[in-house]
């Protein structure tokens, strides 16, 4: 069994660390847009948003880098769990809000206004996105504490 | 439970660590990119700037006044100056400009913009003006070209009298204040499409400059 979830926990972590690296490097390369789509969430005060725009990226980068190597396993686990949960919570906050937000979460360039803007079908489809990975990352953190629980005793 | 209460902490100086490390990344990196952002920001105007000067508009030039994000420059003559002014405005006329600029500068900072104005389409004194701020190394300096005309025109906030009395006056008075200013800026108006003839009756004394 521990083979097993050994195994499982590797793919998880990898996957898992794969989504967060992606989601990371646009943002890196251009703070100054995801600083737009960060204030267009309109939960932050206006003094944080620089700051929380310039750090989200940075945060990202380093739990998907703790995630593939290993390093600070559980923690990167856990938080990337907690961070994917906050989006997804402030995803469906903004949607009842009317807010159609740029989701910002792989892109600092804004969604194409195309023929796909009659309605919210965007924010939905954020929202499910966002879920699935916050599944996987529940996932990759319970299997992880499996395995470190087994490790504690 | 027992195990989860074992590793607990164990997360926490993770977790902790990683904010903390990637805090300090951003942060460091943030200040060394050339396209960093300002952590700490005020809320940008709706007046988009070019960034190396020139001319501005009297929209762009009368928010920004209202907005308190600019300074007025009036490169007119001192008796001009004492006639009437934009509210606010210091007196600096570019001939005078070594002697008055370095009272004047610690004022000029902290500001969107530095707007020189005098009046009439053709007049040059802003323009000379604009020209010794930037050699004086002012970056953020605009010329609004027959700004006192215009500012007038629009009925825009006018004062008299030399400047340090200006921020006494108060807003009832600058009203009655107006409108024989803005006939005065019509009439410079009309009289600045004849700059030669103007320079001949020896009214506009700085137009050689």
């Amino acid at each position: 069994m521990p083979a097993r979830l050994g195994a499982a926990d590797l793919v998880l972590r990898l996957v898992l660390a794969g989504v967060l690296l992606y989601a990371s490097a646009d943002k890196l390369l251009h703070p100054q847009a995801f600083a737009g789509i960060v204030k267009g969430y309109h939960v932050l005060p206006e003094l944080l948003v620089n700051a929380v725009a310039v750090w989200l990226p940075w945060l990202e980068l380093a739990l998907g880098l703790c995630l593939v190597t290993g390093l600070w396993c559980e923690g990167a686990a856990v938080l990337s769990a907690g961070l994917i949960g906050t989006f997804w919570i402030l995803l469906i906050v903004s949607y009842f809000r009317g807010i159609d937000v740029d989701c910002g979460c792989f892109s600092s360039t804004p969604a194409a206004p195309g023929p796909t803007e009659t309605g919210p079908a965007p924010m939905l489809w954020f929202i499910g996105r966002d879920a699935v990975l916050l599944g996987l990352a529940l996932v990759a953190a319970r299997v992880r504490l499996g395995l470190a629980k087994e490790g504690a005793q | 439970m027992r195990p989860v209460l074992r590793i607990l902490p164990r997360i926490l100086v993770q977790s902790f660590s990683i904010l903390a490390l990637s805090a300090v990344l951003a942060f460091g990196v943030n200040a060394l990119r050339p396209d960093g952002l300002p952590l700490v920001q005020a809320a940008p105007s709706a007046v988009q700037l070019p960034q190396n000067g020139g001319e501005i508009g009297i929209k762009d030039a009368a928010l920004l006044f209202v907005s308190g994000r600019a300074v007025f420059l009036d490169a007119r003559s001192q008796y001009e100056f004492e006639q009437g002014h934009i509210q606010g405005a210091l007196s600096l006329p570019p001939r005078d400009f070594a002697a008055r600029f370095p009272g004047l500068k610690p004022r000029l900072t902290g500001k969107e913009a530095v707007i020189a104005y005098c009046d009439g389409e053709l007049c040059q004194l802003s323009i000379a003006l604009a020209e010794q701020l930037r050699a004086a190394g002012i970056t953020n300096v605009f010329v609004l070209k027959n700004g006192w005309t215009l500012w007038n025109a629009e009925k825009l906030p006018v004062a008299k009298g030399p400047a340090g009395q200006t921020s006494q006056t108060s807003q009832t008075s600058q009203m009655s204040q107006m409108s024989p200013a803005g006939q005065k800026g019509k009439s410079s108006g009309l009289k600045a499409l004849k700059p030669d003839l103007l320079k001949q009756d020896g009214l506009c004394t700085d137009c050689a400059n």
